[in-house]
């Protein structure tokens, strides 16, 4: 689903960011991005969602090369590969519902398809009771899983999560990742960025470690925070 | 485009009017001000230009004809040029009459051909020539039409009001290109009033504008409510302006026909209807145009 094929991005200010990583993550896949702060995790989840391009190297996305996607195309592929963010980044003045529903509107989608995938979104990331509710009534837990709603009502076959936990208790962490892993057991490739220690541990997923804009280790299943 | 596109479309440029209350309406003040100078300069400059224009229709040349020449020759050769619209034979009798009124000569006689006579007799003779009273096209043409008339023979002088006509020219092509300058600076200032304006706007909103970038909105899907934003702020600020500018020309219409009665504005109808028309045509341009500036940074992706 993901391919990186020698991939480096040197910042117009010379930080080199990543540095020659080869990384392939196969559809329904579930991995963890690992790293300490500016090791390049959100620079490799912002290489997928073209956000950024490489300097050097391919990005493929569901079999094609973005690499050289021209502008126009970009938000063709957005609607392929979704992102949820640390800080949810929800319209504060657009209830639950409305929320998600942009997702779709952007997208014209009808009001008939509004009304029939919107409530089974909510569902699955188990808001249904709140949607008339407006974001700054939830609790950051609640607020990052209309976030995933969000980005999952038009059903994307890549979900991203750049560090999706980053502000969340430690309870409400392990809801959320939790969640994202129902997610992946239906078939969507999720890749998650993280240094929560805990959960990665605990669940003990495949884990790509980065140091310094460096891949030094990708642990298939049963991967650890620190190496062994 | 979809229909339930259209709507989302429209009702976000609308929230977003409603929503950046304070910002929305500094934009429409903004454009309504820019408006109300550009029509005030418009409308001054229509004026002159048509106070020119009559004072300069009124412009005529005098060629006065040598007592043999062939009257009807010299008036043909005048009239075969393209410039010359009309050429009137004036006699010397009439030119008589005329000179008497003008400076103010009292005669007892209420006949014309009685006074001539007694003017003639008063004077010794009449002293002025027969004439054709020359009138041109285009007033431009007045002083290339005069040079051309002294050429033909039997034509003894030509006359015109050279310093006043030459004056009335260059004050309505002055008119014409100042209006014009001035038109273009006071267009570049709400060009870039507007900009701003859409610029707050965005920056307000720029929040929104990511997410839909992130959930895969086009950039044109993002732009058409800013742009419709521009449209209606200028549409605002253009009917504002209509409002106080109208009302202050007529008024200004009324009181200088009171008061001034040698200057005669324009007011017709249809010159408003047009100018009124211009207004929004202009509020709707730079709203469009001004948004779709500050867009074009904002919205550039990778």
């Amino acid at each position: 689903m993901i391919h990186l094929q020698q991939v480096s991005v040197v910042y117009p200010n010379g930080t080199r960011a990543l540095s020659n990583v080869d990384l392939h993550i196969e559809r329904g896949e579930f991995a963890f991005i690992t790293g300490a702060s500016g090791s390049g995790k959100s620079t490799l989840l912002a290489l997928v969602y073209r956000d950024i391009a490489p300097t050097e190297g391919k990005v493929i996305v569901d079999g094609q090369d973005i690499a050289k996607l021209p502008p126009r195309r970009v938000p063709y592929l957005r609607r392929k590969v979704s992102v949820v963010f640390q800080d949810f980044r929800l319209l504060p003045d657009k209830t639950i519902w409305e929320n998600v529903g942009f997702a779709l509107d952007v997208l014209g989608a009808s009001r008939r398809e509004k009304h029939h995938k919107v409530p089974l979104t909510l569902e699955l990331v188990g808001l249904s009771s709140k949607a008339e509710d407006y974001p700054r009534e939830l609790s950051a837990g609640e607020q990052q899983r209309v976030c995933i709603a969000r980005s999952l009502v038009n059903m994307p076959p890549v979900l991203l999560a750049d560090e999706p936990t980053g502000n969340l208790d430690p309870d409400m962490s392990w809801e959320i990742v939790q969640l994202l892993a129902d997610i992946a057991g239906q078939g969507t490739t999720v890749v998650m960025a993280t240094h929560d220690k805990r959960i990665v541990d605990r669940m003990g997923r495949r884990v790509v470690q980065l140091v310094q804009g460096m891949m030094v280790r990708d642990a298939k299943e049963g991967g650890r925070y620190d190496a062994p | 485009m979809r229909l339930n596109t259209i709507e989302f479309l429209l009702q976000q440029s609308w929230e977003g009017v409603v929503r950046n209350g304070l910002v929305s309406l500094a934009a429409v003040a903004n454009i309504a001000v820019a408006l109300v100078v550009l029509g005030a300069i418009v409308l001054t400059g229509v004026n002159l230009q048509h106070m020119a224009s009559l004072q300069a229709e009124a412009a005529v040349i005098t060629v006065d004809l040598e007592d043999e020449a062939d009257t009807a020759e010299i008036q043909a050769a005048l009239l075969g040029r393209q410039q010359v619209k009309e050429a009137k034979f004036v006699g010397k009798d009439e030119s008589l009459l005329k000179w008497a009124e003008r400076i103010g000569l009292e005669l007892p006689e209420p006949d014309p051909d009685r006074r001539v006579k007694l003017i003639t007799e008063l004077l010794g003779g009449n002293p002025l020539p027969d004439s054709l009273c020359v009138k041109p096209v285009d007033p431009q043409d007045i002083p290339a039409i005069a040079a051309e008339a002294k050429k033909i023979p039997g034509v003894a002088e030509v006359r015109y009001g050279e310093q006043v006509t030459e004056k009335l020219l260059t004050l309505a092509r002055g008119t014409k290109i100042s209006g014009l300058v001035m038109g273009l600076i006071m267009g570049a200032a709400t060009l870039l009033i507007i900009g701003t304006t859409i610029r707050l706007t965005i920056y307000a909103r720029r929040r929104e504008i990511r997410i839909m970038q992130l959930v895969g909105a086009t950039n044109w899907f993002i732009r058409i409510p800013f742009l419709l934003e521009g449209v209606f702020q200028g549409l605002a600020g253009a009917l504002i302006a209509i409002i106080i500018l109208l009302p202050a020309y007529s008024y200004a219409q009324g009181y200088i026909d009171r008061n001034l009665e040698f200057i005669n504005l324009v007011y017709s109808t249809e010159v408003l209807a047009i100018f009124a028309f211009g207004l929004v045509a202009c509020g709707l341009v730079f709203g469009a145009a001004g948004s779709a500036l500050s867009l074009r940074r904002y919205l550039r992706v990778v």
